[in-house]
């Protein structure tokens, strides 16, 4: 308020006079000059390094180009391959259908596991902080490195540590392909991820069970309230706005995260597990190295992610008010 | 009676939970361990759940006969550097979309925030070209730069948060004493802001050092890998040699992990913060 004040108050002094001489203050802003040169790195790489590949990549997808050599314009060739044509499409709607698949049901157990880590602690009692310490560390585990324990634990052999414990608690009498059998994989990855960012989830409700006034859960309970109801009518309404702004950051994070399947399946078997940013990779990157295509593929499912976008950031500027 | 046994089954119940997922976060993390210090006898031939017999060779092997100490300097260097920059850029960023006014500024702040949700994955190949053509493909300073395309959209983030609960009586009384807006920023906000700028640090640096796609398409000379690519790197053909795996994996996660346990309470708090309300 006071700052806004002061504006009016220098913009009031210029001199009425001259209507003809623009005042860059008044046209720009009080602190115009300094403003933009504190914001000048901050810009820079706002466009130079994220407006700007994405443009470029809009561009690209309208281009067949190898790494290295220049692009040859093909309009919407691209496109046109990558959804109807014959070498490219099978993969890319199994890639849909998987990263659908994947980013829901990682989204779903998130969500069961995140919450019932925070009801837990967020109870009283002894050692509290050194499990909360405990239950969140596998956020601080590099996601590659989560990726490569859970490929040595799901190890197709008798020496893997699951195969090992099945076969000795007479779960199972044959080894399981956890990671080479197209039905287990998927499910198989969806679990490591799930075991990484739970701690994410968990925080964040943690927080937001803690925003909850404790009269509410008394007064509920002098009103003959049982835990369910408590639960119903308390925690879930208390928990809306962060469930909804935890589920679309992790659905964003989930949907395009690589880390996992690159390390546990790399978009195996037979593309059970390939998310599009796999396949992105392996055609634009890696292989054939076309970079046209692999941009196109990233770019069909943007419209996706701008949809998201655009709510996650109302909502968060909101709150912020 | 009935309350009290209502109580009971509560206890219960919290206590079976505590420790379900204790069993899960801890069977992963003790395979780790447990792992990289077996010999390769109780690793393969006989494999054991509780070894009877540990051994560092493991060790010894990553830290002499791989390059893996080249792997972690390259990775301290990009990160300390993407860190402090992103500190500086969003610094100043934020105080400019905070305290000063001039055209356009709801629309920075809401550029800063869009920008903090693009997920790199999706641009990691128009990217590509963007390093390539800077002639930046297999240098780190290849990689400090693109890190800072998730750094310092956070930083901002979360500076903005912070600058705007910062009274601004406080600089303005500075700023009548003749103070420039460099020396008020300086002087009085920043050391105000401390602990904000301490999670900003700690994410910076977690998700830098953490960072592995934009390493594995960038990079490809042992001399510019970092500790995830290098990770990948110890694989020899199909055959992952899991000890020494592990073994790396455990030194490659302890910064972070350290630093997680160090600083918990400013993450919980930060995560919150940044997604919730800045």
């Amino acid at each position: 308020m006071a700052v806004r004040a002061r504006g009016s108050f220098v913009g009031a002094k210029a001199p009425p006079a001259s209507p003809t001489r623009l005042n860059p203050r008044r046209l720009l802003g009080r602190d115009w000059a300094t403003a933009w040169i504190f914001l000048a790195p901050c810009l820079l790489v706002l466009v130079g390094l994220i407006a700007y590949p994405f443009v470029s990549a809009i561009l690209l997808s309208f281009q067949a180009k190898l790494v290295g050599s220049p692009g040859v314009w093909v309009g919407l060739g691209n496109y046109q391959d990558l959804l109807t044509g014959r070498d490219l499409s099978a993969q890319f709607w199994q890639s849909v259908r998987v990263t659908v698949l994947f980013t829901v049901a990682a989204d779903v157990c998130k969500f069961v596991f995140g919450l019932a880590m925070a009801l837990l602690l967020n109870e009283q009692f002894r050692g509290r902080t050194v499990v909360r310490a405990l239950f969140f560390l596998p956020w601080a585990v590099p996601s590659l490195i989560v990726g490569l324990t859970w490929k040595w634990m799901y190890d197709g052999s008798a020496v893997g540590l699951l195969n090992l414990i099945a076969l000795r608690t007479g779960l199972t009498h044959d080894l399981i392909q956890w990671l080479a059998s197209y039905d287990l994989a998927l499910w198989a990855v969806v679990i490591a991820v799930v075991w990484a960012s739970t701690p994410f989830w968990a925080m964040m409700f943690l927080a937001g069970l803690q925003a909850i006034p404790g009269e509410l859960y008394e007064a509920a309970e002098i009103d003959g309230a049982d835990v369910l109801g408590r639960f119903r009518h308390i925690t879930l309404p208390g928990l809306a706005n962060i469930i909804i702004i935890t589920a679309m950051l992790s659905t964003i994070w989930t949907a395009t995260s690589i880390n996992f399947v690159y390390v546990l399946t790399n978009g195996g078997p037979a593309g059970a597990t390939m998310t599009f940013p796999m396949l992105a990779y392996q055609v634009g990157v890696a292989g054939a190295q076309r970079l046209g295509m692999g941009a196109t593929i990233s770019l069909v499912f943007t419209p996706f992610f701008i949809v998201l976008i655009y709510f996650l950031t109302r909502r968060l500027l909101a709150s912020e008010r | 009676m009935s309350r009290s046994r209502a109580r009971l089954v509560r206890r219960l119940v919290h206590t079976m939970g505590l420790l379900l997922f204790g069993v899960w976060t801890i069977v992963p993390l003790y395979w780790i361990v447990v792992t990289s210090i077996k010999p390769n006898l109780l690793i393969y031939r006989e494999a054991s759940l509780f070894p009877s017999q540990i051994t560092g060779d493991h060790f010894a092997f990553v830290l002499a006969r791989t390059p893996f100490l080249h792997y972690i300097q390259n990775s301290v260097v990009v990160t300390l550097v993407t860190t402090s920059l992103a500190m500086i850029i969003g610094t100043l960023a934020a105080y400019a979309i905070v305290r000063l006014n001039f055209v356009g500024r709801p629309w920075v702040a809401r550029a800063v925030v869009v920008t903090y949700l693009v997920p790199g994955s999706l641009l990691f190949i128009p990217m590509f070209q963007v390093i390539y053509s800077l002639g930046l493909i297999d240098n780190i300073v290849g990689l400090i730069v693109t890190y800072l395309t998730f750094t310092v959209p956070f930083a901002t983030w979360m500076m903005i948060g912070y600058f705007r609960n910062v009274p601004s009586e406080l600089e303005d009384a500075a700023l009548i004493d003749g103070c420039s807006r460099v020396q008020a920023l300086a002087r009085i906000m920043v050391p105000i802001a401390l602990p904000a700028l301490a999670v900003v640090a700690l994410f910076a640096f977690t998700l830098s050092w953490n960072e592995f796609l934009y390493a594995l398409v960038f990079i490809g000379s042992d001399s510019q890998k970092t500790l995830t690519l290098g990770l990948i790197g110890l694989v020899r053909g199909d055959t992952f040699p899991w000890g020494p795996m592990m073994a790396a994996s455990l030194m490659g996660t302890l910064p972070p992990a350290l630093v997680y346990l160090v600083s918990q309470r400013w993450v919980v708090s930060g995560l919150a913060a940044g997604s919730v309300k800045g």
